[in-house]
């Protein structure tokens, strides 16, 4: 089970923004710190915390909390 | 201090499991509480995507109470970069050319480009460095990485193209680093090796950020890199204090006795406690003052030294010996204070949590390290501790510093046997060899500069490029000398810094090393300087005293010339301690304390 509010908090550290500025339909284009050094960032976070190795093909291309949360719900089914 | 998720900032940035996103966040709580000791800026610049390393480093700089701000450069631009790091002031620089990126996937391409080609390529890329190398001099220092690969080989045991070219890129490097002591070559092919090669990249930002290294390879560099610059410069070791029961052997010699104690190479868990003596000795033969602290009756542990088949130290590796009673913080303090060095230059090994915890209460700034609960982690702790004192380099007169110090204790001896201190300073035959503008022993002289706290009237600290300058300029003369005796040769120990302005004579520095002073030498030299300031027309001498937490003994030295004080920024007549003292006076005026038992030779 993915717990949101951990995705949320390691999201606000990377970027650089407020929890609460991580909506579900936030994305690349709407958080200006979210640029895509920040994202190389946010992905090797992501694996950090919730022990999970992104492949490579989604790791460029989830830029949106959406994409994020739909790909970690998915490595994280077994878990 | 601000808590992250209920813990100190500090504590998750030294737990290694943390993730990069608690990094971040303990980084941002850390630096917006503003406890660090002191700010740091270093300048980062690479043919390759290594911005994240920013964080390791300010990670491993606040582990040291310091805030370090990174200033990034651009893409593939060392020389560009270098002369916007240095416009804005930036105190440290770290260069990380990638071999691979040097052109285009250099690591596959080599092995159809013709030899002139690579050969043209290497020429090109040594002539960069030799030309950024020449330009760094006014950082305090500059980390060059070494070039590596990043795809294994395929002919294991045999080096290829890629091999050959990045060995003659990197002797290219270490050739052109030669004669810029601010300059300090970090191997990365090391770091590759200590993390794993697999673990080491993260191939997946390589091709679409040119990001290839992994976190746990950026976390180790910055480590290095941390250490190397021994913490930016906030620290200097120069003793290593050990106890003895479960530090130097297994258990306890008052209770298992001689036969009882555990050190056999042979055996486990003696062989570990063997292990770490062997690195201790050569740490000592690296210079490094070895010192022992333990609760135990001395009859007891100078067995063990005198008489267990299997030690490696023996008593002549301690420079000094506290084993007594008492708390472990006051015969630190007296090791220091014995040693003429200040107690944040201790390190302290023990096994004991209690005392460990007892010393980082009373005397916060030794750096205390505990014995690990698992012992075969230990090899690894003892090999931190050599990374503490050796990490930054060490000078060639450096190396032999115990046995100096040894010099300086048979002199504490042979005093006793004289009725006054005068017969006692005639008996030492004491010779002061006085050198102008040393230029061979630069870096031994800047050294010095940084590393003299107590007998150090103003306190200016010099780099490598500093001491250079000034040895090069016409205006200064920069004065060191070397002291001898009937007991040996102390090597340089001492320097003074003279500026040459008109008619004036100012003493930029002055400082001599703790183990040479309380024999006039402080005194010996100055008739000479002052025939040199006269010969050069010079008719007014003009000093100072800058003080500093550990420079109190010296306050009064210039006025044991017959000089006056000027007390500046301070217009009432009461001197405060803390304010510049100045002296100015007729050069005929100053009146030397007279040293007939010192003959000055100069060269």
């Amino acid at each position: 089970m993915l717990n949101e509010a951990t995705l949320r908090q390691v999201m606000s550290a990377v970027l650089n923004v407020a929890p609460s500025a991580i909506e579900q339909n936030s994305s690349m284009d709407t958080i200006g710190t979210w640029d895509s050094l920040r994202h190389l960032h946010l992905i090797l976070a992501i694996e950090d915390e919730f022990k999970v190795s992104i492949p490579d093909d989604e790791a460029g291309n989830i830029t949106s909390y959406a994409l994020i949360k739909l790909v970690l719900q998915d490595l994280l089914k077994d878990a | 201090m601000t808590t992250v998720a209920g813990r100190e900032p500090l504590s998750i940035l030294a737990d290694s499991s943390a993730g990069l996103s608690q990094i971040l966040s303990a980084l941002k709580a850390f630096e917006e509480a503003g406890s660090c000791t002191r700010e740091v800026t270093l300048g980062l610049s690479s043919n390759a995507t290594v911005d994240l390393l920013g964080v390791f480093l300010r990670k491993h700089a606040a582990l040291d109470g310091l805030r370090l701000t990174i200033h990034l450069g651009g893409l593939d631009d060392p020389s560009g970069d270098i002369e916007i790091f240095r416009a804005c002031g930036v105190e440290y620089t770290l260069l990380l050319p990638l071999f691979d990126s040097l052109i285009p996937s250099f690591e596959a391409q080599i092995g159809r480009l013709s030899p002139e080609a690579v050969a043209s390529k290497e020429a090109e890329v040594a002539a960069r460095y030799r030309l950024i190398f020449s330009q760094a001099g006014t950082f305090r220092a500059v980390f060059v990485g070494t070039f590596h690969r990043i795809r294994e080989s395929a002919e294991p045991g045999a080096p290829d193209d890629v091999d050959a070219s990045i060995a003659r890129l990197n002797r290219a490097l270490r050739e052109a680093a030669d004669g810029f002591p601010n300059i300090r070559i970090i191997d990365l092919g090391e770091v590759v090796t200590a993390v794993g090669h697999a673990a080491a990249f993260d191939m997946r930002f390589y091709f679409r950020n040119r990001a290839p290294y992994s976190t746990a390879f950026l976390n180790e560099l910055a480590r290095r890199i941390v250490v190397a610059s021994r913490g930016f410069a906030s620290y200097f070791y120069k003793a290593l204090v050990v106890d003895c029961d479960n530090t130097l052997w297994g258990g306890a010699i008052g209770e298992d006795l001689l036969n009882g104690i555990k050190l056999s190479p042979h055996e486990y868990p003696g062989n570990i406690f063997w292990e770490v003596q062997n690195e201790l000795a050569t740490l000592k033969r690296r210079g490094v003052l070895l010192c022992l602290c333990s609760k135990n009756n001395p009859a007891d542990t100078d067995e063990v030294f005198a008489c267990h088949p299997d030690t490696v130290l023996r008593d002549d590796d301690f420079i000094l010996k506290k084993v007594n009673w008492a708390d472990k913080a006051s015969n630190l303090s007296e090791i220091a204070a014995e040693l003429n060095i200040g107690v944040e230059s201790l390190v302290f090994l023990d096994d004991s949590a209690f005392e460990c915890g007892a010393v980082r209460a009373e005397l916060p700034t030794v750096r205390t390290i505990q014995v690990p609960a698992v012992l075969s982690q230990y090899p690894q702790v003892v090999v931190g501790i050599k990374e503490l004192f050796l990490a930054g380099g060490l000078d060639e007169q450096s190396r032999s510093k115990t046995e100096q110090y040894r010099l300086r204790a048979a002199a504490e001896e042979h005093k006793q046997h004289f009725a006054s201190t005068d017969e006692y300073l005639a008996s030492l035959n004491l010779r002061v060899k006085l050198s102008r503008d040393a230029v061979d022993s630069a870096s031994r002289l800047s050294e010095l500069t940084r590393k003299s706290n107590q007998f150090n009237l103003t306190t200016r600290r010099y780099t490598d490029s500093d001491m250079l300058a000034l040895l090069e300029s016409a205006e200064v003369t920069v004065y060191s000398l070397a002291v001898s005796d009937m007991f040996g040769n102390s090597g340089i120990t001492g320097v003074a810094v003279l500026r040459w302005s008109g008619e004036t004579a100012e003493v930029e520095a002055f400082l001599l090393s703790c183990r040479v002073i309380g024999r006039g030498i402080e005194f010996a030299i100055w008739p000479m300087i002052l025939r040199d300031a006269a010969a050069r027309g010079c008719t007014r001498f003009v000093a100072s005293f800058s003080p500093s937490s550990k420079n109190a003994q010296v306050a009064g030295f210039w006025d044991k010339f017959g000089l006056s004080p000027r007390i500046s920024d301070d217009l009432s007549p009461t001197a405060t301690d803390d304010a510049v003292r100045r002296y100015s006076a007729p050069i005929d005026r100053v009146s030397c304390p007279p040293t007939s038992w010192i003959e000055v030779i100069s060269c």
